[in-house]
Formats: C-alpha cells, structure tokens, sequence
C-alpha cells in the first residue's frame, strides 16, 4: 500500500533553562494510505509532540517529514494552515467545540474556512451528525450536550471536509470507559468505511487493540511497532531498529 | 472564507458580550458626536461667513480700479513716458477685461456723489451708476413692488439701500436722524426727489442767492458769473428700495444708491458739457480727458478657484484689484484653526474611545484564546482571523458613528434652536452639518476602530495554535 506519511529521523528538543529536553529522540516510521494507527506510551513520552509534528503545528528541531510527497517541515505558517484546511482533520481530547456555535455549525466550520457556500455545508454537516447518531441533538449548543455527544460532533467535525488524514489526541480522555468504546468504535468504523488514514495517540493500551498497527514510544523513542492484521489479533512484534 | 461568514461571525461575538459591546460603542458615539458637532460648529461660523461675503458682492466678484500717478509715481514714470503713467477704467478696458481668461463679465461703476433735495430735507447720497446686468447680479432685496432701473428709460430711476433715509437732514438746521432721532417724514418709494449731480454749482448758486438776498447787490466777480446759473434739478424717481427697515438692517448695500449707468453718464455729460466732470482726471491743462472714465470695473470671475490667479493678471496689466478673496482667504485660515481646535477637541474624546476598542479587542481575544487557536487547527486562515477582529473593531466604529451622528444631527438642531431663539438677527445657523461632515465621520469612526483594532487582530493572528490544545 501507498505510504501517506513518512518520518525521517525526527528529533525535538525543548530548552527548559541551561538543559535541553529531548521530547522525541530521532523517529522514523512510515504509515500507510487508510491505516489505522495508535500511539502508545506513558506521559511524557512525547506522543502529543510527535502528532503536532505530524500535523505541523509544531516545527521540529531536526528531521524530515513527509507528507503525500510534500516536505511539511520547511512550511510557513499560513502554507501549514492550508495544508491542515485541505488534508488533515482534528480530534482533540476536550473537544474544542466553539461554545457559541450549535452542533451543525461547528461541524460545518471547516467547510466554511473553505469558503462553501452556507447551503451546501449545512447539508453536509447535518449528514455527517446523521452518520455520528446525532440527528436529534443538530440545534444544540456544545453546553447543551454530554461529553460523549460532544465527542462525536467532534468526530463528524474531523470528517466533513473529506481529509485524507485524521489525527486525533487522546480522543477518548474525557470519556468513561464505555463511551469511550462506543467513540472508538464510531472512529474505526468511519476510517474503513471512508478509507481514511487515522493517527491516534493515546496512553490506554486497551484502547490500542482498535488499530491496526500501535507504535510504542518511551523517553521519544519508538522502541516498538505492533502489527495487527486481519480478525485473529496475531502479534507480530520486532524491535525497533534504533535503540 | 466568504465574507458574509466572516461578517456573521465578527457580528455574533460582538452579540455574545453585548454588555461589553454596548459600552465600547457607547465610546465611539461620544466620540463621533463631539467631533461633528465641534466641527459643525466651525462650519456654522464658516457659512455665515461666506453669506457675509455673498451680501458684499460675492466670492467671485473682482473690483479693478485704475491708478493715478501720484507725484513720486510720475516722477519715475516721466523717465519711462508718459503712457505708462496713469490708468483709466474705460470702455477699452472693459473691452481689454472681458476678453481675459477666466473672466465671465466686466461691467463699469461709476460712483459720483450727488445730492438730493425733497421737501426741506437734503442729503449727500452716494450714487453708484452700474449696468443692468451688473445691477442684475447683485441680487439686491426689493421691497415688494419695486425693481431695477430700466436701462431704455430717459429719466434716471435710482435704488435706495434701506439706510438712506438716515443721510436726509433738515435744510434749513442741518441736523439729521443722529441730532433728532427721529426719521425725516419721506417716502422714498413713492415721492419723487430732486437731483443735483453738480453740487459745486449748486453751492456756488446757493451762495450768490444768499449774498443775493442780504448785500443786494453781489460782486459779480468775473470768474464767478460763469457759475452763476443754477445747475439742473433732475426730477427723480425711485424704481425701487431695498428690503429691511432704516434703522438696523445693515447690508454692506444699505447706504447706496443705484443707477443705470449709461443715462447717469449721458446726465453728467449734458449737465458739464464742455467742463471737466468732477472725478474725471483732467489732462494737465485742465482740459476733461478724451474718453469717459469709470469710477470702477466690476470684474466677474468664473470660479472662485479663478479670482487669485485673475487678480495677479489684472494686476499685471496695471490695474489696482480688491476682491473679497484675501478677506476669504484670511478668514479661512482663521476658521481652519478653529476647526482644528474644535475638531482636535473632539479627536481627543475619539482617541479615548480607539483606546477602548483596544482595549475591547484584546480582553476579546484573551477569552477566545482557546478559540482562535482551535479554528487555527482546523484550517482558518490567519488572514480570515486577522480580517475578523478587524471587522469586529471596524463594526464598532460602525455602529458609533451611527448613532454618534445621529446624535449630533440632534445637538444640532438643538444647538441652533437656542440660538435663534435666543439672539434674532445672526444669519445662517450656528452648528452646520453638512452631508459631506457625516459621510466623512462615520468613515472616520470606522478607520478608527479598525486602526485600533489591528494591533489586537495581529496579536490573534499571532497566536500559537498549540496554545489552544496544550491549556486544557
Ligand atoms: N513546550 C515545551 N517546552 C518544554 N518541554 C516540553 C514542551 N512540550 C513538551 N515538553 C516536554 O516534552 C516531553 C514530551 O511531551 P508530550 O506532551 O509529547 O508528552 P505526552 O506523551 O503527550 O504526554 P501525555 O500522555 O501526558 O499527554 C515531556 O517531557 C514534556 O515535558
Ligand atoms: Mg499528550
């Protein structure tokens, strides 16, 4: 399969005073066209930094990476906040939903940053609160809603502008266990059935078991790749090549 | 993003703090509103200013007299010669100025004075021959009934200024409306007057009547006996008398009078035939000077942007020029100044409220840090957020300079109630909004709120996007 995103020996380091913290420590990995994937690790790990690099919210310190053939390292911020508008979609833990907007407004907003015309994305966005079973809940405010619906206007947000690439940090964070499974499940079914490519971090290796393949990071290292393909959850585990 | 959306999401934050918002244009309002009525208030002295002027001939109205060579003048131009010495309003002239640029029509003046006779009354009058077109565009104020001298008429009609009553004086003890306080019993509109325009000869006669009368028989000197038959009385009627009562109406017209030009100058040609006409120059043998010369020449120009440039031509030519646009142009300048002081008044009062939409802004942008940031995430565009707080700011001064102006229209009209009500006989209004002043406040308000909101709106444009997902 197509490989849609591409890291190349990826290193970040914060300054924190005289010492220098190095959050990821030289990364490479390859994801897939319309994989599913989990970060895994403990806190602190550099997870959350490794999926901002990802997303080009933030730059790194060395390294290279690659989307869809496009070097995004090297982008100027307003090139980035084109290439999130036209190829990424957000999942964030508390939701970020814009309190003043209702549900179809805010899963239309990034339709409107594309400049689609009123009609057209409330159509589209009161489709995808359809597909997330959110057909009743379609005037309510973000504080008119529970966590769990709040998620999934969440999720219909990500999707509606068709993004090749979901990310998603800690979508399930604020969510009890079974919402969290119910959030998941809508994910996973949504990202098979429309063949997008989604990029989870999350600390919860229970909730790993839904992707297809689970990097584990410890101290911003990836020391190991987990594989899962096909119904029987047959492990084929490696090492990572760098220590 | 398209702008309506961009329109309806600046609107709708505004919506939410509708307190806060209510208080900041509260600001702009005070703000426009003091400048347009400060600045109203300089135009009101500015208009009555120019109907001032209007009343005095006007913004384009040149008048153009000649010069005489006084003796230090002569004694320079005898070296030249002679011609350049003296110059003479003439027909020529006339000629000469109608067919320069800018100029729309000359007309001749002739002033002489003359003096009028009616019942045991005299007075000294001012006559001011013009032609019809000249007396046309001076747009006087009859009094209903009358109208300006016909040029076609034989006899002389005259326009009286509403204050030429007072110059009537008893005969016989010489005290007029000042000594008696009381005006002399004529109507001037009605009553016929007698005319003398050769008040030497009149005099001259006056006396040998009265040496006459009390030594019976006068020294009939040689050089007197050609005096000695009593100049022509012209039996005179009024065509017309301007508006406003004898006392108080001043106009700059009030104490003139007027005539057809061409039949005063054919008068004072029967009346001093073959003698010099007072007022004309005479050549040094005391012989009149071979053509007829004006007093004056009333110059028209086409635009007032026109009346300096004319001056310095006519100037040039040799001519003496007066025109109101150095009186226009100094008071301008003064009424600039005022304005300035007024307006900068009232600038301070807007700046006050800049600071508040700042201020506004960047509390706004503070609250919606999250906010900003997570648009960011998903793909606004930083100039989309850039443009919406700066919508957001420019509405402000929108929504200010609205009411801010309807505001002042209000203080206007107010202003203006008091003071008519308060002191009849000052012209024109005292606060003056022109649609232009209101046009150009709201502009106004509005840059200002965009100016004082582009700071804030760089500043959200600025914001990190992680900023948005790290505090949670
Ligand atoms: N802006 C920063 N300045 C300094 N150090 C930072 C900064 N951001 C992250 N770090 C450090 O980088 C490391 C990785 O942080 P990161 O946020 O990626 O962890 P994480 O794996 O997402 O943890 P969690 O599961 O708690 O969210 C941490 O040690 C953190 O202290
Ligand atoms: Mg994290």
């Amino acid at each position: 399969m197509k490989s849609v995103i591409q890291v190349n020996d990826l290193y970040k380091l914060y300054r924190v005073g005289d010492s220098y913290v190095r959050a990821l420590d030289g990364v490479s990995f390859e994801i897939r066209e319309g994989e599913f994937c989990a970060i895994v690790g403990t806190s602190g790990s550099g997870k959350s930094t490794l999926l901002n690099m990802l997303a080009g919210l933030e730059k790194p310190t060395k390294g290279e990476v690659i989307i869809d053939g496009h070097h995004i390292e090297g982008l100027k911020e307003d090139e980035l906040v084109r290439f999130r508008r036209e190829n990424v979609g957000f999942i964030f833990q508390s939701f970020h939903l814009i309190g003043t907007m209702d549900a179809v407004e805010n899963v239309a907003l990034p339709l409107t940053f594309r400049g689609v015309a009123r009609r057209i994305r409330t159509e589209k966005a009161e489709r995808m609160l359809d597909m997330v079973s959110l057909s009743r809940h379609k005037k309510h405010l973000p504080n008119q809603m529970s966590g769990g619906q709040q998620q999934r206007v969440g999720v219909a947000r990500a999707l509606v502008s068709d993004p090749r690439i979901i990310f998603a940090d800690e979508p399930t964070g604020n969510l009890d266990s079974h919402t969290s499974e119910d959030v998941m499940n809508l994910m996973k079914r949504v990202v098979q059935e429309q063949g997008r490519t989604l990029v989870m971090v999350t600390h919860d290796d229970h909730l790993a078991e839904y992707a297809d393949r689970v990097f584990h990071i410890i101290d911003g290292r990836i020391v190991k790749i987990e594989e899962r393909t096909g119904a029987a959850p047959r492990r084929k585990e490696r090492e990572h090549e760098s220590i | 993003m398209r702008w309506s959306d961009l329109l309806r999401m600046s609107i709708s934050s505004l919506k939410r703090r509708r307190l806060r918002t209510f208080l900041t244009v509260l600001g702009v309002v005070i703000g426009t509103a003091s400048i347009v009525v400060m600045i109203s208030l300089g135009l009101g002295l500015q208009q009555s200013m120019y109907e001032e002027v209007e009343q005095n001939g006007g913004t384009t109205s040149l008048t153009v007299t000649g010069k005489q060579a006084n003796d230090m003048y002569m004694y320079a131009a005898m070296a030249e010669g002679e011609e350049q010495s003296d110059k003479y309003i003439t027909d020529e002239v006339i000629e000469e100025l109608r067919g320069l640029e800018h100029v729309k029509s000359a007309n001749p003046v002739l002033n002489v004075s003359a003096i009028a006779l009616k019942g045991g009354y005299m007075a000294y009058i001012n006559l001011y021959g013009m032609s019809a077109e000249e007396l046309e565009s001076r747009n006087f104020e009859l009094k209903p009934g009358g109208r300006l001298p016909d040029p076609d008429s034989q006899e002389l009609e005259l326009v009286y200024g509403n204050m030429v009553i007072q110059d009537f004086m008893e005969e016989s003890t010489g005290k007029g409306y000042w000594e008696t306080g009381e005006l002399p019993d004529i109507d001037l509109e009605h009553d016929s007057v007698f005319l003398i325009l050769d008040q030497d000869g009149y005099f001259a006669s006056q006396d040998t009547v009265s040496a006459g009368m009390s030594e019976a028989a006068g020294e009939t000197g040689p050089e007197t006996s050609g005096q000695k038959k009593a100049p022509k009385k012209y039996v005179v009627r009024a065509s017309g008398v301007m508006e406003g009562d004898g006392i108080n109406d001043y106009n700059a017209n009030s104490w003139s009078v007027f005539c057809d030009i061409d039949i005063l100058k054919s008068c004072l040609q029967k009346e001093f035939r073959g003698r010099a006409i007072p007022g004309q120059p005479t050549t040094q043998s005391g012989k009149p000077y071979k053509q007829f010369v004006y007093t004056s020449a009333s110059v028209q120009a086409d635009d007032m942007e026109h009346v300096e440039e004319l001056t310095t031509t006519i100037r040039s030519l040799g001519y003496d020029v007066t025109s109101n646009i150095e009186y226009i142009n100094s008071m301008k300048k003064q009424f600039a100044m005022v304005q300035a002081v007024l307006g900068g008044i009232g600038a301070v009062s807007l700046f006050v409220a800049a600071i508040g939409i700042a201020n506004t802004m960047m509390m706004s942008i503070y609250e919606r840090t999250k906010e900003i940031g997570v648009m960011k995430v998903i793909g606004c565009g930083l100039k989309n957020i850039r443009q919406m707080f700066l919508l957001e700011a420019g509405f402000i001064g929108f929504m200010g300079g609205i009411v801010g102006n309807l505001l002042s229209l209000l203080m206007s009209v107010v202003i203006n109630a008091l003071v008519s009500g308060q002191s009849m006989g000052i012209g024109g209004s005292l606060s003056y909004i022109p649609v232009w002043l209101v046009g150009a406040s709201l502009v106004f308000a509005v840059l200002v709120g965009m100016a004082a909101g582009y700071f804030p709106a760089l500043r959200a444009m600025k914001l990190s996007p992680l900023a948005a997902i790290r505090n949670e």
